[in-house]
């Protein structure tokens, strides 16, 4: 190695983790920064039913701000955040802590992982598809209950409901519970438990002082990862609802496929400001990073 | 923007082929060598002069999969030689591509209602009828609005009123024909409810019927706001509920009423589903999630080929109806836009006729549809007779048993009766708005 | 509590089987699909079942009345697979600048989180929008891509933090001692110690790409991949090949994670039985 090449090193090795960092911010710079802000220039823009017109004016965001239809579309979109939030974090810890704690070898704990991964490499358009054979008034699930005898009459809220919604989140998103929340219990140190015990504790007492609070991270990441795909979503609530309940995302959708691009895009900023507000609020909540 | 595509031909010497006057050969509409001399004069200044490089030329077409169909492609591939690749997107999705990615493109397989919206974006450029040979054949309903010379005009966009435009570089729909065509029409239909006799428990006869509380639960309406708020204001004027002044372009307040309508409805527990492609449709039929809804001619042959009973009600009110066409995107030029004027000459002559006549649809050149069909489908499909013998759709299924009827009868009885067409209102931003307000209410 | 004692205590039997219905819950879709992917020539996408075959997997090879099964196959896998190679080349590379730590690191990774929570259909408007009104042409492979990228590379970021912050660095050290240039030390004893992540990284990143249609919605172009082809397929198609296709995929899936399990265990024994090849060649 010459002289020369020693001695730029130092200098050189300053550099090094800019350009490493440099593709990142290069792909995210193009195709996040830009693409929003276009959206936020969008949003001022006019349109008729044919084309956008570069303007400024606030007619969407009043369109947006002043409906009472933005606001019920809101409170029923976290209404589906709220309860698929509550039931896909019972389920998410409870099989974490089955995973962690129950299951012995680390074979066994990775084969039940990707147990549950495989239905989703299915696409995911044909499983939704399948929902109404399974669910439907003649479905698989009516008929093994009226075949057990358990109801007289097909029921009929299997399907097309808030409730079918709701089975379709979890279905979808129990698992970005699970990751997270095993994620962190997996580093609880086990002789902590081991000294509660010692300690005299009871079960109960060493799950809400000891693993709860240790696994709050991985509660915080899923917590928060179930909120922004509920608060995005609009394919599972227009095809688990039979196209008859109202998301943030599906409005959205909704507005794009009539080409009102200004409405969405408007739609698109309240979303977005909604959304970081809760999130930097959980952030704030839990330093994320620190215990990744 | 104009983008220079690539084509392997382009700038090449347009060399006279004997090929091309076999290929010609095939338009039974007579008149070959004069109509292919119009055909491509406009473009060298010489008559019928067609290059062998036509045979590397690539169409790249989109439209629903109502006729976006391989076999038509392959059909291409064979008769002129040159490659058709289909794009299948669903009906919203076909005009926001149409509207907002116009070198995506070369052909738009895209409904009327649509075009009202799409063309005046200057995505498109206009057909030059006369190098259309058969345009004079084509179905009055798409040049007059009228299906014989008594016929009434239905309401809605009625496809004659956005066919023409005024000049070649006009972007305003022309009242009477002139020489400049948005779209060469294709397919068309009269839409009305479908119902599964067997689970209605009633005959149907109105088109308020979908609103029935006995049907509570078990109706479904279809969700494309330009379509569906016909289907929904064919309710509301069924039920008595609201008197239009022109249902095919409601005022502000009438599009409320009916959309407040059947809110009340929807809050009622009406309806089980909106629908908005065919197979979901077919589904909610076939599953017996549904027993009354909107549908589509296709969809019930789908649902009664698995053996389910599915009947395309006629109605006392009567159809309301759709049609769509091929349109030239604003891009095309030189070799590729001969071999899309062949292309379009080629639709026109019979075997897709046939082919989509065969499928419950029309099409709208059906002089040369006839030569295409057997004597047997023809008296079924087109004039309501009882089948002689077992239907068969293209692929070779039975879809009919010997001694069936066609829902509806005859193409005079069903076009005849068309009282609406799917529509794109002057206060379209404003209804797809209420429209999007009653889905999330 | 479980460990240590030999028998398992109720809460053990309460849980497992809590698991079991959670994994028979999972499985109802995939069952129902691969159910009626057997539908007779004549069924539909609904029971009743119409009589049994395997009918529509033999379709599923034919040419379809609409669309192109083999063409946007095709598209998604080589897409799958540049966001693959992206997704772990620019996540191992950020990872590495996050060791070292630089200037701007926490608004970058703020960004990525950010990226990582934007609803996907919001990421799809902005990038078509953009591409519309500069007047570019979106693509499969350039738009699409990019928008797949935004949320592949976060998923990326984070797991290469919870490996680097589990990373000794005396391994390492231990390289420099013995001569290795950086270079060497990565190539010769980070990479085989992050190997594993990196191939959890790789799988991620394929799969995700591979189902992702709210991202490639308006960002596209002219060819469907596989998710937005099905998608358009369901406005006309009526049959059951797209069950078929559903029980292919995941007949294939299996197969695929069934190889690799068995390759690492085949790899892991093989390294335990000559010790760790971490830090050899240098």
């Amino acid at each position: 190695m010459s002289a020369e090449a020693v001695a730029a090193r130092p200098w050189r090795r300053k550099l090094v983790p800019y350009f490493q960092a440099g593709p990142l911010t290069l792909v995210l710079a193009l195709f996040l920064i830009f693409p929003i802000v276009t959206i936020v220039i969008v949003s001022f823009f006019d349109y008729n039913s044919v084309q956008i017109i570069p303007a400024f004016i606030l007619d969407n965001y009043r369109d947006v701000l002043f409906s009472k239809v933005t606001w019920q579309t809101y409170l029923n979109t976290f209404g589906y955040v709220i309860v698929v939030w509550a039931i896909t974090l019972f389920i998410g810890f409870w099989i974490a802590y089955f995973l962690v704690f129950h299951i012995r070898t680390n074979t066994i704990r990775i084969a039940c992982f990707l147990l549950t991964t495989i239905p989703f490499w299915t696409s995911n358009i044909i499983r939704m598809i399948s929902w109404i054979p399974l669910l439907g008034r003649n479905g698989l699930v009516n008929a093994l209950l009226l075949h057990a005898g358990v109801t007289g009459h097909p029921l009929e809220f299997l399907l097309y409901s808030p409730f079918s919604v709701v089975v379709a989140f979890v279905h979808l998103n129990t698992f970005f519970m699970i990751v997270p929340i095993s994620n962190t219990m997996a580093r609880i140190d086990k002789s902590l438990i081991e000294a509660a015990r010692d300690a005299n504790a009871s079960g109960w007492q060493i799950l809400t002082n000891v693993v709860i609070p240790l696994s709050k991270t991985g509660i915080a990441i899923g917590s928060i990862f179930i909120f922004t795909v509920v608060m995005g979503d609009f394919a599972t609530v227009n095809v688990m609802s039979g196209g008859q309940s109202a998301s943030v995302g599906l409005m959205m959708r909704n507005e794009m496929s009539e080409l009102q691009y200004p409405a969405a895009a408007a739609n698109a900023v309240v979303l977005l400001v909604i959304m970081l507000l809760i999130v930097s609020a959980i952030v704030r909540l839990v330093d994320i990073r620190k215990e990744l | 923007m104009k983008i220079d595509h690539g084509l392997p031909g382009k700038g090449k010497a347009y060399a006279r082929r004997a090929g091309s006057v076999s290929r010609r050969g095939l338009l039974k509409g007579g008149a070959a060598i004069a109509g292919a001399a119009i055909g491509s004069g406009a473009i060298s200044g010489f008559p019928t002069i067609w290059a062998q490089n036509i045979k590397d030329v690539t169409l790249r077409q989109f439209g629903t999969g109502t006729s976006d169909l391989n076999e038509i492609a392959t059909k291409v591939k064979e008769d002129l030689g040159f490659t058709l690749q289909l794009g299948v997107l669903d009906t919203d999705a076909v005009m926001q591509r149409a509207a907002t990615q116009p070198d995506s493109y070369d052909i738009a397989d895209i409904e009327y209602f649509s075009t009202k919206k799409v063309y005046p974006t200057g995505v498109m450029q206009p057909i030059e009828v006369k190098k259309i040979k058969l345009f004079d054949k084509i179905v009055p309903i798409f040049i007059t609005g009228k299906l014989t010379p008594e016929s009434k005009i239905a309401q809605g966009t009625a496809p004659h009123t956005v066919e023409f435009v005024e000049g070649k570089d006009s972007k305003k729909f022309a009242k009477a024909p002139t020489e400049w065509a948005t779209l060469v029409p294709t397919i068309y239909n009269a839409d009305t409810l479908g119902i599964r006799p067997d689970l209605v428990g009633r005959p149907i006869k109105n088109w308020k019927d979908l609103v029935d509380p006995a049907f509570k639960g078990k109706a479904a309406i279809l969700n494309i706001p330009g379509i569906g708020i016909m289907d929904a204001a064919m309710v509301c004027e069924s039920l008595g509920e609201i008197k239009y002044g022109d249902k095919g372009n409601m005022t502000k307040e009438e599009i409320d009423k009916t959309l407040g309508k059947l809110t009340e409805f929807k809050k009622a527990g009406q309806f089980r589903a909106f629908w908005k492609d065919f197979t979901e449709s077919v589904n909610l039929m076939a599953s017996g999630e549904v027993v009354i809804q909107s549908m589509w001619s296709p969809a019930v042959a789908a649902v009664r080929s698995k053996g389910i009973p599915c009947i395309y009600q006629p109605l006392e009110e009567g159809y309301r109806a759709w049609g769509s066409g091929l349109g030239l995107a604003a891009h095309l030029n030189g070799l590729q836009l001969d071999a899309a004027y062949e292309y379009l000459n080629w639709y026109l002559s019979g075997w897709v006729g046939g082919f989509l006549n065969r499928q419950g649809y029309y099409s709208a050149m059906l002089d040369t549809a006839k030569q295409n069909m057997s004597a047997d489908e023809w008296g079924f499909w087109m004039e309501g007779k009882p089948a002689q013998g077992d239907i068969l759709s293209p692929q070779g299924k039975v879809m009919e048993k010997a001694g069936a009827v066609r829902d509806g009868g005859s193409f005079y009885e069903r076009m005849g009766h068309v009282v609406c067409w799917n529509s794109t209102m002057d206060e379209d931003r404003y209804m797809v708005q209420k429209w999007n307000e009653f889905i999330a209410a | 509590m479980a460990f240590r004692d030999e028998r398992r205590p109720f809460s053990f039997y309460l849980l497992a089987t809590g698991f079991a219905l959670y994994v028979l819950f999972l499985y109802g879709p995939t069952i129902t699909i691969t159910v009626l992917s057997f539908q007779g020539p004549d069924g539909g996408l609904t029971f009743p079942m119409n009589g049994t075959s395997t009918h529509w997997f033999a379709n599923l090879f034919e040419r379809q009345a609409v669309g192109d099964f083999e063409g946007s196959i095709r598209r998604s896998l080589i897409l799958g697979l540049m966001v693959m190679v992206l997704t772990v080349t620019i996540s191992i590379a950020a990872g590495l600048a996050y060791r070292k730590g630089f200037r701007g690191e926490t608004p970058l990774f703020y960004l990525s989180m950010a990226s990582l929570i934007i609803p996907s259909i919001l990421v799809s408007l902005g990038i078509g929008l953009m591409f519309q009104l500069i007047g570019l042409h979106p693509t499969w492979y350039g738009s699409a891509l990019g928008a797949q990228l935004t949320w592949t590379l976060p998923f990326g970021l984070l797991i290469m933090f919870a490996v680097f912050n589990r990373f000794n660095p005396s391994y390492e050290e231990a390289g420099r001692d013995l001569g290795a240039t950086a270079w060497q030390n990565l190539r010769h004893v980070v990479l085989p110690i992050i190997a594993p992540s990196v191939f959890g990284v790789a799988l991620f990143g394929f799969t995700l790409s591979y189902d992702e249609f709210p991202r490639t919605l308006m960002t596209g172009g002219t060819f469907n991949t596989l998710p937005l082809e099905i998608m358009a397929m369901t406005t006309s198609v009526t049959t059951p090949v797209l069950y078929a296709l559903g029980t292919v995929t995941t007949g294939i899936s299996l197969t695929v994670i069934i190889v690799c399990l068995g390759t690492a265990f085949v790899i892991q024994r093989r390294r335990a039985a000559r010790g760790s090849d971490a830090g050899r060649g240098v």
